[in-house]
């Protein structure tokens, strides 16, 4: 049974869309029989977290957050791993950052101390909302071309296929979104959304090893 | 030309592109955990900041891609 561990602050609007989007990827690791361990709101701080990863080890690790190149956020924007304090909470797991530019350097850094595989973004993560949507992100048609690709990222890792083939059927509904922004009609914003996305799409990678996944660390 | 007319020309391109988007667009980010609109996302440029720089360079990537045929099928 894999332990998976999924740390999700809500204290803004953007983090609010990403609690809501990612709460289907609590239920099917639960409905997956993983040990799923989801701490959110306040609860996604520094101590706790930290704490369960030395105490649990999870194979898959989900951050939603705000982020930086050298660190990754929880709720109220405390910072739960830095590059230069503690990027060795990572080893043994594969983390998904779903924060800003945290591939560039705490990446980089959580893999030279013994992380399987980190999948981030290199650049700050792009989030369209539909403007009639009154931030309501269960009616907004925009945001849900933003995250669905995240959530078929981590469903499939969920399922146990490796961090190689989440990422290209991550990407292949980014560029189908990207597409559909790019042609349809239905309202005036959309292709304007499309850069946006396409920056998605260019800056999320894996660093470490695309081979992994949780069925075989 | 300059390294400094290139930027200023990169600038231009990314503000008309904005300039031609709805002003009801809204786009997160960043850290600061709002969304910004059209007007707000042209004065992060137009002032330079972090932000601004890097959506000048989302704007020109997406048009070289556009260039490269990487955007061109459906």
């Amino acid at each position: 049974m894999a332990c998976i561990l999924f740390s999700r602050p809500a204290d803004d609007v953007t983090l609010n869309y990403l609690y809501y989007y990612s709460k289907e990827l609590v239920n099917l690791s639960n409905s997956l029989g993983h040990k799923t361990i989801n701490k959110e709101k306040e609860k996604a701080n520094k101590n706790t977290i930290l704490s369960l990863i030395i105490n649990q080890k999870p194979i898959l690790i989900m951050f939603n957050g705000h982020g930086s190149s050298e660190v990754i956020c929880g709720h109220n924007q405390e910072v739960i791993v830095d590059s230069k304090e503690n990027p060795e909470v990572l080893k043994n797991s594969i983390t998904y950052a779903l924060a800003c530019s945290s591939a560039l350097i705490l990446g980089l850094k959580s893999i030279e101390k013994n992380a399987i595989c980190f999948i981030g973004y290199k650049s700050d993560f792009a989030l369209g909302k539909d403007p009639d949507s009154e931030a309501s992100p269960r009616y907004d048609k925009v945001a849900k071309l933003f995250l669905e690709p995240s959530n078929i990222l981590v469903s499939l890792l969920l399922k146990g296929n490796n961090v190689r083939k989440s990422i290209e059927k991550a990407k292949e509904e980014m560029m189908k979104n990207i597409w559909y922004l790019q042609t349809t009609n239905s309202f005036p914003e959309a292709i304007h959304y499309a850069p946006f996305l396409f920056s998605n799409y260019s800056s999320l990678v894996p660093l470490g090893n695309e081979d992994a996944s949780i069925n075989n660390d | 030309m300059s390294e400094e007319n290139i930027e200023e020309i990169k600038k231009e391109i990314a503000i008309e592109r904005l300039r031609q988007a709805p002003s009801t667009i809204k786009i997160s980010f960043g850290n600061n955990g709002g969304f910004m609109n059209r007007d707000e996302m042209i004065k992060q440029v137009l002032d330079n900041t972090e932000t601004g720089k890097k959506i000048i360079n989302l704007q020109l990537e997406y048009l070289k891609a556009f260039k490269k045929g990487i955007l061109a099928g459906g």
